[in-house]
């Protein structure tokens, strides 16, 4: 569930008129709240891994202990087991479960026929401010795409709206596990994010639909009538929280989430390619004092490195994606690699239901390409790029992302190192249970899409 | 005066070498691919071009130029079995791109031989990956189900890479593409028999005027002859098991070769496939959905397929993303991924090697490390099939040729290392 925003006004600082003790501002209270519950789980201990902790440790000869869908220990012989059915995993790797920053699955879906060519529920394109949809709307939980991720070991994913728009609405995080209604999905607590984007696609689509701006200037311009428009909104209901106003100021669902985002409450997720851009976004988010949570794509990210580091901005990328539009021309394979040295929180992600089942392998390329440029790039460091760096850039550093005491159980058992292209992910742990077993049948989801439809191997 | 002197005895010096040099690689953990197992300790002997012998612990003649493998795996450079390189640049600007034709009159007759571009910075970085030899065809034509004819190309540094024109036709046949067509692929197969029935008839009697029922124009009907002759292989982009059924049916009415493109649902008909000796061309990450006509899209496509005996080819879309901008480094993932997925190593190897070179008709000169076949090589710094490793060193035509690429210069331009320079990237 969405932790409701509650402004508290201490009783010390009231004034007259006297302020409502406690006003729930409109703007964080999610009207669809999580229904997820774990699958059923026993407690678990991994023996004798190579554990990548997600937090920069490797640890050989590893076991985890899983307790009630969390971890309770991890080292060398653990040995106070109680119960747990232990899994040997001698000569296999363990990783925190694999998180998708940036994944269009449930929206995107495959097959995507005719019928969403001009209207796809990848972005609403009325409007160029289009902040007021949340994605979680169109969400079909029986895209194939979601059983896929599952056994590429993706344990969370952000879904984001497309980036037509140049404010794409809210996004949502999941948990890929087979369910029938998208609440029953959902990472439950966890903050939605803002899908923003620069560029090259929101004036194209300004142009061709003749609604939104044409330029990278009326882009910026555009962004900066918008968030004056809900700071007033939000002084608004400031004032009324205050008890300054009788009236509860007109709700304006654009500037319900704009609101969130000024007060911090919702994280920017900003699509943005060129350096130059970015720069610019950096401005604007000082000028409204903005939290951008994660730059996405940048493929120019390495030309600002230490900027980005300097202003705590994470950045999600491909290991090489390049070339296919005019702003990503520059994109170079060690973008993740020299980023990761200049210090910042760096990540892989998807925007591709292919991608989106081996963003490891991602890492691998471009880990490998950092080390070919004299970037040392240890295991126990990539890993990171796939789990706790996109956890602390989804404000859920200290939940997943990290095999530690305390953290929810999500956690991928894969076949050998899991940045070798012949590694398959056994078994996906998630809140401890097991959501998909390569060995065990009875744990391979699969869609409703799929019945009747794929057929099995003849003989 | 000094200058014509100058000139001439420069050219002298860049043709003399060519011709007379021995290239040795030494220490090789060779993948002759014509063998399923590797040859340790390998000397590949080169000379003008060609591989003269590859044998274990092999001498070195007296003044050849020795290359140390130091061990590491070295197979033929690699061929993309389906690739736009050398026809687009940036996708997303139509004013950059070559690779098809929404209006005009051509069908079968589109050929991008005419388009091939050199200079694109997609060419350098295929080749630095490992890519020296591709197909690159179509994306369609104005004429319905006709795409037009692919183009082998060599990525040779210099002004040009085509190898081989019009090496195959191309017809697009499915629910995504039947629009042009009217809506249906029933009316695909129709438009594409009556094609070559029109062919047929014209190569009877070229001289005859067209009678006023003929569908093709002159243009069209001509570019079709060699696929009657079978000098010509028509490649059928498809993916669900009815068309691929119907490309069998095909094939054999016709009595023409037909290639598979896609073939997401090849192996639901693999032993049809086998017996027709009709080969695939895969894109080994396809595993989802994407069209109703990849319903049966699995990983284990080319295992399956291989284990009927049916002779696959890579390409890698990658969402369309990977088709030409990394072509060599997808294509060896996208391999790996067949390993992990049940396909024996050495066949995917061969699958990126000799196997579209034998579907495109040039295996008998490129795609493995035997006497007589192009000198072009990779020593690769890892195992070829995994994403991370990359080529250490390549010979094209037995010579070795730059890794630079405009990424690489991008690359150091923006190091780390030269974050305090005084003056701005642009002055480096």
């Amino acid at each position: 569930m969405l932790a409701l925003a509650v402004l508290l006004v201490p009783a010390a600082m009231a004034r007259k008129p006297a302020p409502r003790a406690q006003v729930t501002l409109p703007f964080a209270v999610d009207p669809n709240p999580s229904s997820y519950r774990p699958l059923p789980r026993t407690d678990t201990i991994i023996t004798h891994a190579t554990v990548l902790d997600g937090a920069g440790q490797r640890i050989d000869d590893g076991d985890v202990l899983i307790r009630d869908g969390r971890i309770v220990a991890v080292g060398n012989a653990i040995g106070d087991r109680g119960n747990a059915t232990v899994i040997d995993a001698r000569g296999r790797w363990v990783t925190p479960g694999v998180i998708d920053i940036h994944s269009h699955n449930g929206t995107y879906v495959v097959p995507l026929t005719s019928i969403d060519e001009k209207s796809s529920d990848i972005s609403e394109l009325t409007d160029a401010n289009v902040a007021d949809t949340w994605i979680e709307s169109a969400i079909n939980p029986q895209d194939t795409a979601f059983y896929r991720a599952l056994e590429g070991g993706v344990t969370t994913l952000q879904v984001l709206p497309g980036s037509s728009p140049i404010f794409g609405g809210r996004s949502v995080i999941l948990k890929p596990v087979p369910a029938t209604i998208v609440a029953a999905m959902k990472f439950p607590g966890a903050r939605q994010g803002m899908k923003m984007a620069c560029g090259e696609n929101p004036k194209s689509q300004g142009a061709e639909s003749g609604r939104g701006p044409t330029s990278r200037q009326g882009e910026v311009a555009f962004i900066r009538k918008a968030f004056l428009s809900a700071q007033d909104y939000a002084r608004q209901w400031e004032r009324y929280a205050r008890g300054e106003s009788t009236e509860p100021p007109q709700r304006d669902l654009k500037n319900d989430t704009l609101a969130a985002v000024l007060r911090g409450d919702i994280a920017i997720n900003w699509h943005c390619y060129r350096a130059d851009e970015m720069a610019t976004m950096i401005g604007l988010a000082h000028e409204f004092n903005l939290r951008i949570a994660t730059f996405h794509h940048a493929a120019e990210a390495y030309k600002i490195a230490p900027l980005l580091q300097k202003e705590g901005i994470c950045v999600a990328v491909w290991a090489d994606w390049w070339g296919f539009k005019m702003e990503a021309n520059d994109g170079i394979r060690e973008n993740a690699a020299i980023l990761d040295a200049a210090g910042n929180c760096v990540m892989m992600h998807s925007d591709s239901p292919l991608m989106g089942q081996r963003l490891n392998i991602e890492a691998a390329k471009a880990a490998a390409a950092g080390r070919r440029a004299g970037i040392a790039l240890p295991p126990e460091r990539v890993i990171m790029w796939l789990t706790s760096n996109p956890a602390r850039a989804l404000g859920l550093g200290d939940r997943i992302g990290t095999i530690a005491p305390g953290r929810n159980a999500d956690i991928v058992i894969w076949s050998g190192d899991p940045f070798s292209i012949f590694t398959r992910a056994d078994t996906v742990f998630i809140d401890g249970a097991v959501a998909y077993d390569r060995r065990d049948p009875a744990r391979q989801p699969r869609s409703d899409f799929e019945l009747g439809r794929t057929g099995e191997a003849r003989p | 005066m000094i200058r014509p002197l100058l000139i001439a005895a420069l050219a002298a010096f860049a043709a003399a070498p060519a011709a007379a040099e021995t290239v040795a690689i030494v220490h090789a953990r060779a993948h002759s691919i014509a063998a399923p197992v590797p040859v340790d300790d390998a000397t590949i002997l080169i000379t003008d071009g060609r591989i003269v012998s590859l044998t274990a612990g092999g001498a070195v003649p007296p003044g050849a130029r020795v290359i140390d493998a130091g061990n590491r795996p070295v197979t033929p450079a690699l061929m993309s079995a389906a690739t736009q390189i050398g026809l687009i640049e940036v996708a997303a600007a139509s004013d950059t791109m070559d690779q098809s034709v929404g209006s005009g009159p051509l069908g079968a007759a589109f050929d991008v031989q005419y388009a091939l571009n050199a200079n694109s910075v997609l060419v350098q970085q295929a080749r630095a990956d490992g890519l020296v030899r591709a197909m690159s065809f179509p994306g369609g034509a104005a004429t319905k189900p006709f795409a037009g004819q692919g183009a082998l190309i060599r990525l040779v540094p210099g002004p040009s890479i085509l190898d081989r024109p019009k090496a195959a036709m191309f017809v697009v046949i499915g629910g995504g593409s039947s629009a042009g067509a009217g809506g249906s692929r029933a009316a695909q197969w129709v438009l594409l028999r009556n094609a070559l029935d029109e062919a047929k008839t014209y190569a009877a009697a070229p001289k005859g005027s067209a009678p006023r029922d003929q569908l093709l124009n002159r243009l069209d009907i001509q570019a079709l002859a060699p696929v009657l002759t079978r000098a010509m292989p028509l490649a059928i982009a498809t993916n669900r098991e009815s068309d691929i059924r119907q490309a069998i049916r095909l094939a054999a009415d016709y009595r023409i070769r037909v290639v598979i493109v896609g073939g997401a649902e090849a192996w639901r008909v693999a032993p049809e496939l086998a017996a027709a000796a009709i080969p695939v061309v895969i894109d080994p990450e396809s595993n989802l959905p994407y069209s109703f006509d990849e319903l049966g899209a699995r990983l284990d496509n080319p295992a399956l397929l291989r284990k009927a005996g049916v002779t696959i080819a890579f390409s890698v879309a990658g969402g369309g993303l990977h088709l030409s901008y990394n072509a060599g480094l997808a294509l060896r993932e996208g391999a790996g991924i067949a390993v992990a997925n049940g396909l024996p190593y050495a066949e995917a190897l061969k699958a990126i090697t000799l196997n579209p070179a034998a579907i495109w008709g040039i295996g008998d000169r490129f795609g493995t490390l035997t006497a007589g076949a192009d000198a072009d090589i990779v020593i690769w710094d890892g195992d070829p099939l995994e994403p991370s490793s990359a080529p250490a060193v390549l010979l094209v035509q037995g010579r070795e040729v730059s890794l630079t690429t405009r990424q690489t210069e991008l690359r150091d331009r923006y190091a780390p290392a030269r974050a305090e320079d005084a003056l701005p990237p642009g002055y480096r």
